[in-house]
């Protein structure tokens, strides 16, 4: 447990004036603290004595309440310093991690899902929060305060002081073991309420089937029987609940309970005053808290430990595709080569590549083609390094493309994923996402090009539309178009098309083609389709086959190899067309 | 992740209405929610007694005293206000009186009696020695024989400062009655504490319970009204914004019962329960605690707005922090791609800047306001003390009514504390109960009034006249369209994009309702028809397959209405047998979200064994606009012919393949019938059809019919 806190070291040196100066405002706290009821045992002991006067009360209550205000200052201050140290290391700690994220590679976010890695950046940055903030306070507060409070009630009756506080570590005992049970019922309540919502999600997503069905009665059902399981494991907390805090006011009553029997026959006996019984009942409610608090604090720090440990695994992971020190950097034109390069993902029987071979010139376009599955995709991440390829085996530019800055490689490369992710923010922001400074006309070529221009012209913000969640949702074609729009105004030494066209239509891609195509004279362009006609354009085009390069050659090349997989792929295509045209 | 986009309002001030509609779903819960109140009251009453009972002790048992007075005190001007009694102990020919009896005399008529010798200044103490308690006489005796006790009867008087010098035993035997009075008290206490603990329990355990079943009946309500609603309403509502209105916003209506509802009506009976009780003990004393109320009201008044706002900042800036990261580790590949790091690390910190900002602001408003109460309760405390102080003086309160108070005022401010916390969960509570009421009050639904039965059998003519339709006011999409399906027939429908051809499938299904002229199905309006029955005979194959994460075989049958026979049918008939026996778990392999894993023709053939295992009369089949490789489309081919056989089907038609198969084909265009007519016919014509034929299947397109 505390190996994790080891890296928190860094974080707590840097903040280690403000945690003293925090401290050192307890410590007043807590003195301020113990000496209020001291003020009121005099002030009793004084009244109780029959012959007081008025100034000397006075005197005390005046104290008392200077005491009070020097106590409500030092409440502000040590929360200004702890707590405000607490909250500055989660935002740097919350900056550091995105910052790691950043240079991590598709592998980890492989691995690691979207909600996973939220839940980090949130529960457990809070809980890491949590134990720098609260539990550090509990933690000093109630070793020190416990300490003093128990020394004082010992040096005013050691025998009372002492049966007294038995039921007390009770309390502490009791908080650790609720600890562990609410931890698990916790966690059983929070996934059933995200199949609650799931289930929610999906009927609404499904609507249309569930309409069309007429079975929304159905669905009614299985979610009130979620509810039920929700309200079942809820309950199971409920009851936890409903026993702990008044377990631990029973206990802390029973503290007060054994006071007064032990204490009242103390008095009775001559061996204690009343005013000392009165104050030692003060007291005891002041240790209450802290035996509560060493219990949260147990919990507190278990948290935060495992919490570090999640947030550490995030750190500690080497981005596996980084700079090779003494790299170039300067970008690479667009000449671009595989040589015998072969592949297997972590964990996969098959490889995805295997000994492919292939090279275009520079200004050329180069067409794929290949079934789901065939190795297209994982063919082009090699490029700007998605993926990281053995040495000597992917040259962009005449050099491999390890030799290059990641950033300098990265620059030549224009992408249109398969999936176009935009972000929620304006159309005009997405699309000059890799240019900020992008010249208006530019904007308006590359947008134009894309052919997305006519459909914003429609939307009621135009350009400003946001799209997402929180605005508007776009067509998967409209979203395709402009994530070609992002990738063109780049105006890249090598444009990647992903298989970018699958959502538009017939019309709108011949358009897009061609524009394209014209805009691009003279630059490298790579696209990946399974459309015949679309990869007619290529200058070179090589078919993909589990892996390997079956053919490779320009359009005529290929369709005159009538036993080749292009040539049966495209009389398919044509025999559709004839068949239609033949009736 | 819905969670990680919200943005709507977070917080709302008090609002009677929302609180009015809240309360009445506790209508059915009445009787649990007067035994939570029942719990409450006698777990605050117990709360307040337990202190009562210490200051009892004190007062009874441990600091009692007496006075001595002279009888003929009742025949002066003092008598009626000491009100001696034949009951008053009388030692030595002088009557005793209790200190607090002394608190009715002013301090100047106490010392002229003290002046006349009526009153014995030196305060004693009363033993009672009971006839059989040898231990006591033993212990009387002994003091009496050093003249420090008066012994008449089974009364002992001494003097209090001599009682405190006596040995311990000797003083325990003395005070054998106080004893009692501390073990009854200690009993009682204990009962008291139990008490508190019973009626806890139950209370935090009843509110849960009711707080559970509300929250079920409003979110089943919100299910049922939402998934009732015309699509016109839900397709303009994002699916997470439902969602989170079904889970999260009424989450903060259940702690609006669990913790607010409880917590004010426990703060609220102990403030006033406390109020009570002080006025009980001395209204004198208690005006004095109250005067400390106003400038605490105002802080709070203050304190809350400050709250307030802070902690809408704060929700604000968490919810931008967390979905610019949601999204950047979404689509972290583009940002890489783009080489966006380093300004989207400077875009992040800006907003995680701000975000510690407000996080800091919402610390201070806390950090200032408790300890500012703190400080209230001392000074108030102080103020207590010091007036307390002065009636002692005069003997006009007890000393125990003085340490009540002091403890009771502790008591009177722990609920200011706590109302300013529960407050933000109160405006959580509006927010969201605002929210889940604005949906349930949108009163969008398909009218569902049938004027006759479904008829039996059906035989599948449908019939468009003079239909009207559109999505937005102003932007027709079908403009007096006509046309007539015969039973049995396939009829395509061609036309270019925004010709209204997935429309025709809305209306026919009741998705959404024309704005002018009539469907029929075999001669019977659609409107006058059950609306379930309706959908029952007529189903869509749409677009986009939509898969719900679960069996195959649960997504064939969507339920237990249709049997294993009749889904093992259907899916041979469409030929999706063949690969689901391939599948490990056969028709129980599970899918997972968004039906990854299996392929995109599968998935299309699992929705058609769907639509075929509920045998609709009528098949409205909306083919996919994406292309798909050609094997896939294959697969397609031979489930559509098995689909579409032997009823009435219209086909939205983007394949060529499936037009050639239709019986007749209709040509779309600007929301009205173009053109009709068999393949060849239309071809012939050399019309709209034929330009759009040799536009789309000319040029070397050769998967896509008309877009």
């Amino acid at each position: 447990m505390f190996k994790e806190y080891a890296t928190l070291g860094p974080y707590l040196r840097r903040y280690r004036w403000q945690y003293l100066a925090g401290m050192l405002c307890l410590v007043v706290v807590d003195a301020a603290q113990i000496a209020l009821p001291q003020f009121l045992r005099r002030a009793v002991d004084e009244l109780a004595s029959g012959n007081f006067t008025l100034s000397g009360i006075l005197r005390i209550v005046a104290a008392m309440v200077g005491v009070a205000a020097v106590l409500s200052v030092g409440r502000f201050l040590w929360r200004y310093f702890i707590h405000g140290s607490s909250r500055r290391i989660e935002t740097e700690m919350r900056d550091r991690l995105f910052g790691h994220l950043l240079e991590l590679s598709g592998g980890f976010y492989q691995a690691n899902k979207t909600g996973d890695l939220m839940a980090r950046a949130t529960n457990d940055l809070g809980a890491i929060r949590q134990a720098t903030g609260m539990g550090f306070v509990t933690f000093f507060d109630g070793v020190f305060m416990s300490l003093a409070i128990l020394a004082v009630m010992f040096a005013q009756n050691p025998g009372i002081a002492l049966v007294t506080i038995v039921p007390l570590p009770l309390i502490t005992l009791l908080i650790i073991a609720f600890g562990g049970m609410v931890g698990k019922r916790f966690k059983r309540v929070q996934e059933i309420y995200s199949r609650l919502s799931e289930i929610a999600q999906e009927t609404l997503a499904g609507i249309r089937v569930v309409k069309a069905f007429v079975r929304e009665e159905r669905f009614a059902r299985d979610f009130a029987r979620a509810n039920d399981e929700y309200r079942g494991a809820s309950m199971g907390l409920a009851k936890i609940f409903g026993l702990f805090f008044p377990l631990i006011s029973f206990l802390s009553g029973l503290t007060t309970l054994i006071l007064l029997s032990a204490g009242g026959n103390a008095v009775l006996g001559n061996r204690m005053s009343a005013g000392d019984l009165v104050a030692m009942i003060a007291y005891l409610e002041m240790l209450v808290w802290p035996m509560i608090g060493a219990g949260f604090t147990v919990n507190m720090l278990q948290r935060g430990a495992a919490s570090l440990a999640r947030i550490n695994e995030v750190m500690n992971t080497k981005p596996d595709i980084a700079s090779i020190p003494g790299a170039r950097a300067e970008s690479p034109e667009g000449f671009v080569e595989f040589r015998d390069l072969s592949f297997t993902y972590p964990g996969s029987a098959s490889p995805a590549l295997e000994s492919v071979s292939a090279s275009l010139a520079r200004g050329k376009t180069l067409g794929i083609l290949g079934r789901v599955g065939s190795g297209k995709s994982t063919l082009l991440r090699f490029l700007p390094r998605l993926i990281e390829p053995p040495p000597g085996r992917v040259f962009v530019g005449g050099r491999d493309v390890r030799d290059y800055e990641l950033a300098a490689l990265r620059r030549s490369f224009g992408f249109v994923p398969q999936e176009s992710f935009l972000f929620s923010d304006t159309i005009a922001a997405n699309v000059r996402f890799g240019v900020p400074e992008l010249s208006e006309e530019r904007f308006c070529r590359v947008v134009a090009v894309a052919a997305i221009d006519r459909d914003v012209a429609g939307f009621p913000s135009g350009w400003n539309t946001i799209v997402g969640e929180k605005g508007l949702t776009l067509s998967g074609g409209q979203k395709q178009r402009v994530a070609i729009a992002r990738a063109l105004a780049l105006d890249p030494e090598i444009l990647v098309f992903d298989d970018a066209l699958s959502a538009v239509d017939a019309e709108t891609e011949d358009r897009i083609l061609s524009a394209l195509l014209e805009e691009r004279r003279g630059r490298t362009n790579i696209i990946v389709s399974h459309r015949v006609s679309t990869l007619r354009h290529a200058d070179l085009i090589i078919v993909l086959d589990g892996g390997r390069i079956v053919q490779q050659g320009p359009h005529e090349a290929l369709i005159a190899d009538e036993s080749g997989f292009y040539a049966e792929i495209a009389r398919l295509q044509e025999l559709e067309r004839a068949v239609e045209r033949g009736e | 992740m819905a969670d990680f986009f919200e943005s709507d309002e977070v917080t709302k001030g008090y609002d009677s209405r929302i609180v009015a509609r809240i309360m009445g779903y506790l209508k059915p819960y009445a009787l649990l929610a007067g035994l939570a109140v029942l719990a409450l009251v006698i777990g605050t009453a117990g709360e307040l007694y337990a202190p009562v009972l210490v200051k009892r002790t004190v007062d009874d048992a441990l600091m009692v005293s007496w006075f001595a007075v002279d009888p003929r005190v009742a025949e002066g001007p003092h008598g009626q206000a000491l009100a001696l009694t034949p009951d008053d102990p009388v030692v030595g020919g002088r009557v005793y009186l209790k200190a607090s009896r002394l608190g009715r005399l002013s301090r100047t008529e106490r010392a002229a009696l003290e002046r006349e010798g009526l009153l014995d200044p030196v305060p004693c103490y009363l033993a009672d020695i009971g006839p059989g308690d040898k231990v006591a006489r033993e212990a009387a005796e002994r003091a009496a024989a050093r003249g420090k006790l008066v012994l008449d009867g089974r009364t002992g008087v001494i003097p209090l400062a001599e009682l405190k010098s006596l040995p311990a035993a000797d003083a325990r035997a003395l005070r054998a009655r106080d004893a009692r009075i501390v073990s009854a008290n200690v009993l009682l206490l204990f009962v008291a504490l139990a008490a508190v603990l019973a009626a806890a329990f139950v209370q935090t355990v009843v509110s849960n319970l009711i707080g559970q079943r509300v929250m079920k009946d409003l979110r089943m309500e919100l299910f049922r009204h939402t998934s009732t609603r015309s699509l016109a309403f839900l397709s303009r509502q994002p699916v997470g914004r439902l969602v989170t209105r079904m889970t999260s916003d009424v989450e903060t209506i259940n702690q609006f019962f669990t913790d607010v509802v409880s917590a004010f009506l426990k703060d609220a009976t102990l403030m006033a329960g406390s109020i009570v009780v002080l006025f009980a003990l001395d209204w004198r004393l208690a005006l004095a605690t109250l005067a400390s109320l106003p400038p605490v009201a105002v802080m709070t008044a203050v304190s809350r707005r400050k709250a307030r706002d802070a902690f809408r900042r704060q929700r604000t800036w968490l919810s931008k922090v967390n979905s610019y990261l949601a999204e950047r580790i979404a689509g972290m590949s583009v940002v890489q791609l783009f080489a966006r790091e380093g300004a989207s690390l400077r875009e992040f910190e800006e907003k995680d800047r701000q975000l510690m900002r407000a996080n800091l602001g919402e610390m201070y408003v806390f950090a200032t306001f408790r300890p500012l109460v703190d400080l209230f309760s001392s000074v108030s405390t102080a103020v207590i003390i010091y007036v307390g102080a002065s009636m002692l003086k005069a003997h006009i309160l007890s000393l125990g009514t003085l340490i009540a108070f002091i403890n009771l005022i502790r008591m009177f401010y722990a609920p200011v504390q706590d109302i300013s916390e529960k407050y933000t969960l109160l405006q959580s509570a509006m927010a969201g109960g605002e929210r889940v009421f604005k949906l349930l009050d949108s009163d969008e639904a398909i009218p569902d009034s049938p004027r006759c039965a479904m008829p039996k059998p059906i035989r599948g003519a449908i019939e468009f006249s003079k239909v009207h339709f559109s999505y937005k006011d102003g932007e027709p999409v079908l403009r007096d369209l006509s046309l007539k399906v015969d039973p049995g027939e396939t009829l395509a429908i061609v036309g270019p994009t925004g010709a209204g051809k997935t429309t025709i499938a809305n209306l026919l299904t009741r998705l959404w309702d024309v704005d002018s002229g009539e469907i029929t199905l075999d001669g019977v309006p659609l409107r006058d028809l059950p609306l379930k029955d309706l959908r029952r005979a007529v189903q869509p194959v749409l677009q986009e397959v939509f898969l719900f994460s679960g069996t195959i075989e649960d997504n064939i049958c969507l339920g237990d209405e249709v049997s294993r026979e009749r889904m093992r049918e259907a899916a041979e008939a469409v030929h999706a047998d063949e690969f689901i026996e391939r599948l490990p778990e056969g028709y129980a392999t599970r899918l997972s979200e968004g039906a990854s894993n299996i392929s995109a023709g599968q998935r299309q053939l699992i929705s058609f064994a769907r639509v075929l295992a509920h045998d609709p009369r009528v098949i409205i089949l909306d083919e996919a606009t994406s292309s798909v490789d050609t094997e896939t489309e294959l697969m397609i081919q031979r489930g559509l012919e098995a689909l579409l056989a032997n009823r009435t089907s219209i086909v939205i038609a983007h394949r060529l393949s499936t037009i050639k198969h239709a019986d007749r084909i209709v040509v779309l265009s600007g929301g009205r019938v173009a053109e009709a007519g068999r393949h060849e016919e239309l071809l012939g014509a050399r019309g709209l059809y034929w330009n759009l034929y040799r536009l789309q299947y000319g040029g070397g397109e050769t998967e896509r019919a008309a877009p």
